[in-house]
């Protein structure tokens, strides 16, 4: 996997400061933005690291159109119901797959139940029986919704929450 | 050998970025099966056995031709192979055409899917059936004195699968037929999971019924096929009825012709049809046993490399030789729905989620009603892809679950 998370693997992860950021993963982030060359850091500069390994995942487009993807009955309960929207703006839209680290390492904690993947770039979130998925590119999907206004309720609760967490 | 490159050009649906999965559940068409429909849009768009002008002929001539290429493919006489749509219709008209007495009993196995189960219910409703369901162990693995207490002297037929879809255990259909046979029953195989991997002949397995689906073979769907053995054509009646099963009507009578045609009411699915006739010429133009060559080689890849996977619950057998390349998991701590929608999302991984249409097993020997994820190889498929696979249900398992 060419992922973030496995490019910051791959960083010394000492948190020295030499470099002038605060840690690895402000560096991580400042090199995917082309604001750090990576011989600023010491362990790259004396070759302790091979940054040849290194590769910056390009952010992917929104593969779909903002709106309403679908509306479905749950595949394991015709009763449920299934959405999926897509939002205009992926997490990874400013600051590139690096905000699932950050919501996984410092936000996250605000929200229970959240379990957050930066190497998928996969954010879930299980709320009393309903399960909220979050995407990279910006999908989001509830399954096990009571009803269609339920479905939208818990939708932009869990977008407030993430959104809030990462932006 | 088989070159998989070269295989996957012909299928237009693998793209880039697309890791198809799921062919347990419906296989990809390839490009000379699509010509082939497409030809019939183009060329000779008539209906078969009616019209007296070329079109109709030539249509009539390449659905006959069809359906013998089908039934070469599973060592079945032409005439005794009946054209429908899927193994689902061609175990409903078993269930309806065989006359059944109040009190006939009735064998299947726990490993059913939905369509060889849900239709004996209704039959037992209906005729006053005597249904017993032969158990296995949680492996998938079959006690074949079980089949000899469940199957007597009243038994009128025996319905079992070839191969389960669920946990990809190989059913011992030959022995079972056998014993059933000894006691006068019937025998019906459900082959919608075999046919498409493995060569199957229906004379050497000894079974009476034998249905499958085209869209698990890389046909198209909405064809498939029921072969019922020549001489007990007679004693079966057909589910529909109508235009084309007819010999002679008049006011007060009719008729129905002899041969596989008295089953088939109505326009049949005719470029469908043509579709899995093309579609049973290109698995034999690469040859089954390269195919299952093939899928056991996929198969070892993934029974070696799933117990990377932490918190991993894999169902059926242990040993990659026992099982057919169907793998049914469940990640702990995730539904499967979650899993799968990780999967794709992750790295555009088709997987089946849910109960797969076999609840009874689901329920009665695996104990997840809720349902688990199914990933499944075929033809197509390559190392790579298992190891992708696999990779990333670990990262999914380490930080999701």
């Amino acid at each position: 996997m060419n992922s973030i998370f496995e490019a910051y693997s791959k960083f010394p992860r000492a948190d020295c400061g030499y470099c002038g950021n605060p840690s690895c993963i402000t560096a991580l982030r400042r090199y995917c933005s082309g604001e750090m060359p990576l011989d600023k850091c010491l362990f790259f500069r004396t070759g302790a690291f091979d940054p040849g390994l290194i590769h910056y995942p390009a952010a992917r487009d929104s593969p779909s159109k903002p709106g309403i993807s679908y509306i479905n009955p749950c595949p394991s309960d015709a009763k449920m119901v299934t959405v999926e929207v897509s939002l205009a703006s992926g997490m990874h839209a400013k600051h590139g797959y690096y905000d699932m680290i950050s919501l996984d390492r410092i936000f996250g904690r605000f929200i229970p139940s959240l379990k957050v993947s930066p190497s998928l770039g996969i954010a879930r979130i299980e709320h009393d029986g309903r399960a909220i998925m979050a995407f990279k590119e910006g999908r989001m999907l509830i399954r096990r919704a009571l009803g269609e206004e339920d479905a939208f309720m818990q939708l932009s609760r869990a977008m407030r929450q993430l959104w809030a967490a990462v932006n | 050998m088989l070159n998989v490159e070269a295989i996957r050009k012909d299928f237009p649906f693998l793209k880039e970025g697309r890791v198809y999965l799921d062919s347990t559940a419906s296989s990809l068409t390839p490009d000379p099966v699509i010509q082939r429909m497409i030809e019939y849009y183009h060329d000779y768009r008539a209906n078969v056995g009616r019209g007296i002008y070329r079109a109709s002929q030539r249509a009539t001539d390449e659905f006959e031709a069809a359906r013998e290429r089908i039934a070469r493919f599973i060592g079945a006489g032409r005439d005794e192979l009946i054209l429908l749509r899927n193994s689902t219709e061609a175990l409903n008209l078993i269930a309806n055409g065989v006359q059944f007495k109040r009190g006939d009993r009735v064998v299947l196995t726990i490993q059913e899917h939905h369509s060889n189960f849900v239709i004996w219910q209704r039959a037992k409703e209906r005729f006053g059936l005597d249904l017993r369901i032969v158990n296995s162990d949680r492996q998938g693995f079959f006690n074949l004195s079980d089949f000899e207490a469940a199957i007597d002297g009243k038994t009128r037929l025996v319905s079992i699968a070839h191969v389960s879809n669920v946990l990809g255990v190989r059913l011992p259909v030959k022995e079972v037929a056998k014993l059933a046979h000894e006691q006068g029953s019937l025998v019906a195989v459900d082959g919608a999971q075999s046919v498409p991997h493995t060569r199957v002949d229906v004379g050497d397995l000894g079974c009476d019924f034998f249905a499958f689906s085209g869209h698990k073979m890389c046909g198209p769907t909405g064809a498939g096929g029921l072969f019922i053995r020549g001489d007990l054509q007679e004693r079966v009646a057909p589910l529909c009825v109508g235009g084309g099963t007819i010999e002679d009507v008049g006011i007060d009578y009719y008729r129905l012709r002899r041969g596989p045609y008295k089953y088939e009411a109505g326009t049949p699915a005719i470029a469908e049809s043509i579709g899995l006739g093309a579609a049973a010429d290109y698995l034999s133009s690469i040859g089954m046993q390269n195919i299952s060559d093939h899928e056991h080689a996929l198969t070892r890849r993934m029974m070696d490399r799933l117990p990377e996977v932490p918190g991993l619950n894999i169902y059926g057998p242990p040993n990659a030789g026992d099982r057919a390349g169907i793998f049914s998991f469940n990640v702990q701590g995730m539904n499967s729905h979650d899993v799968a929608l990780a999967l794709d999302s992750a790295a555009g991984i088709m997987v089946r989620s849910g109960h797969h249409c076999a609840l009874p097993l689901m329920k009665e020997l695996l104990g997840v009603a809720e349902g688990s994820v199914r990933a499944s190889v075929y033809l197509y498929n390559t190392l790579s892809e298992v190891d992708l696979f696999v990779d990333t249900l670990s990262e999914i398992a380490k930080t999701i679950a």
